[in-house]
């Protein structure tokens, strides 16, 4: 059996990447944080997870759409644009309502999202699936 | 001083006596205002219509267009529009009428240069009050919504954590944990939910009187809505044994609305439906058209309301608390919400209602215009509403 799925969590809210994180590794998971949008990139690449779960908002309102604008469509992280990123949101509307503007949506819309605080069967169905595991 | 009184758009005078007009245009010419003269009503509106003046001096007794109705239709233009008219020395009674239709002030003929401005001064004085104190509640409606924004945000973040820390806490430690504080547990995770539930409450009616809410109009089908929100609420109905039914026609005329905000009211309206059921009751979804409006009925077999309730449900905060109806869960704004949203539409919600007998909510809407004329009046679907 593979090693242990990785899974880095972008989040600049120290409260949910511990319970978050808690919840993952208890699945069997190997987790690291990451507190910027900044940092979150760097960690893509130097960490190379097998999944990406990030906060929408962090400090500003674009921080978290600037990271997955980023992954996927920003030639210097081409290596890392297969990884799904699993989007989380305390907003309690989904991106395409936040932002509008037509061109844009296209350009940010991540592989899922996920309101927080997290339901939790859900969020984990969610990490299994996008981490091509089976139902457990 | 003058420079200070002059508007940024020109006066307009409407006057069918020509040395009227010219008398006028040199007085307050002197004073430094910008004046345009028209002979008549229907010339004199065009010219307001394309530069919108803050003040405009309206000669009463003229042939054709009337001074009252250039008044009217100056009004419409613009609510805040400051006119003036002038009046024949016999006709004070006729002055007072037009004030009442939104004159601010009169000057009888005839009258000097001096006693034309002094008048004019003033009007312009009040115009640039009005207009301020349209900004300053601009201003204030903004920052309200602002802080109510901020606000909510800054209290949905924090108790979201503290929530997650509770479920995570039950995920990984609930087994090991006496069943006693897992109950507590659980409890306080959903006292969590009941102030998010609040803030976003709060939150949405901030929103819907900054009339921020309801912003589309479209055309919207009751039936796809209806398909959805009573998919969204089968796990609802299964907690609490009610069933949901549904006996709106595919071919209901359209409205017109707010899809997302007529969603959250028809999702509003069958919670309240289920939660203040019995249980195994019913919630029933019905609609009626008439010529200029679509109806959407919800009905429950639920406890009813009483009528000394009734003229109060749609208030904030109002919640029942009586025979049957238990304390539940709800915030009392969902209703609240409900009927501002209808209001924005044009609409409106109504309520009947029997102790014991359930209660059904009408919700009221216009209708969009009809594709073809069979679609106008299906057969299926009662004329004249419920």
């Amino acid at each position: 059996m593979p090693g242990k799925a990785k899974i880095l969590i972008v989040d600049d809210d120290e409260d949910y990447c511990a319970s978050t994180r808690a919840l993952l590794e208890n699945e069997g998971y190997e987790v690291q944080e990451a507190a910027s949008g900044r940092e979150g990139l760097a960690a893509a690449e130097s960490y190379n997870p097998d999944l990406i779960v990030l906060d929408i908002m962090m400090e500003s309102p674009v921080e978290g759409y600037t990271v997955i604008q980023a992954l996927k469509h920003r030639d210097e992280y081409a290596n890392v644009r297969e990884i799904p990123v699993l989007m989380v949101s305390s907003v309690q509307d989904d991106p395409t309502s936040l932002f509008p503007m037509a061109g844009e949506v296209e350009m940010i819309t991540p592989d899922a999202y996920l309101t927080k605080p997290l339901d939790i069967p859900k969020f984990l169905e969610y990490v299994r699936n996008m981490l091509g595991e089976e139902a457990g | 001083m003058s420079a200070q009184l002059v508007e940024q758009t020109p006066i307009i005078v409407i006057d069918d006596d020509e040395t009227m007009r010219r008398a006028c245009g040199a007085a307050l010419g002197r004073a430094g205002y910008q004046v345009e003269t028209f002979a008549d009503g229907p010339s004199g509106l065009k010219r307001i219509e394309q530069v919108r003046p803050g003040l405009i001096v309206v000669d009463l007794k003229m042939p054709g267009m009337g001074g009252m109705e250039v008044i009217d239709h100056a009004k419409e233009i613009d609510r805040d529009m400051v006119v003036i008219v002038i009046t024949g020395f016999a006709t004070v009674s006729t002055a007072v009428e037009a004030m009442k239709a939104g004159a601010y002030d009169f000057i009888p003929k005839p009258f000097t240069a001096e006693e034309l401005r002094v008048i004019i001064a003033r009007g312009v004085e009040r115009h640039r009050l009005a207009l301020e104190a349209k900004r300053l509640r601009a201003e204030k409606e903004a920052q309200a919504r602002k802080f109510v924004t901020f606000v909510s945000h800054q209290l949905q973040s924090p108790l979201g954590a503290v929530r997650q820390y509770l479920d995570v806490l039950l995920h990984l430690m609930g087994d090991d944990v006496p069943e006693q504080q897992r109950t507590w547990i659980r409890r306080s995770s959903n006292k969590i939910n009941q102030m998010n539930a609040i803030i976003r409450d709060w939150l949405t009616l901030s929103k819907v009187e900054a009339g921020q809410l309801a912003t589309q109009r479209c055309l919207v089908r009751w039936p796809e809505l209806v398909a959805e929100v009573l998919e969204g609420h089968a796990l609802a109905t299964e907690a609490k044994q009610v069933t949901l039914h549904s006996e709106v026609p595919e071919n209901l005329p359209p409205v017109i609305g707010d899809p997302p905000a007529l969603k959250m009211l028809l999702s509003n309206l069958v919670s309240n439906g289920i939660e203040y059921n019995r249980a195994g009751g019913r919630v029933t979804i019905r609609a009626a058209v008439d010529t200029r409006t679509v109806s959407l009925l919800v009905s429950d077999t639920g406890v009813g309301i009483a009528p000394e309730h009734q003229d109060h449900v749609f208030e904030e905060f109002y919640r029942v608390v009586g025979e049957g109806a238990e304390r539940t869960s709800g915030t009392g704004m969902g209703l609240p919400i409900c009927r501002k949203i209808a209001e924005e539409l044009d609409g409106e919600i109504t309520l009947t209602s029997r102790p014991g007998q359930g209660s059904t909510f009408t919700v009221v809407l216009p209708r969009g215009p009809a594709d073809t004329p069979a679609e106008e009046f299906p057969d299926d679907v009662p004329i004249g509403g419920a």
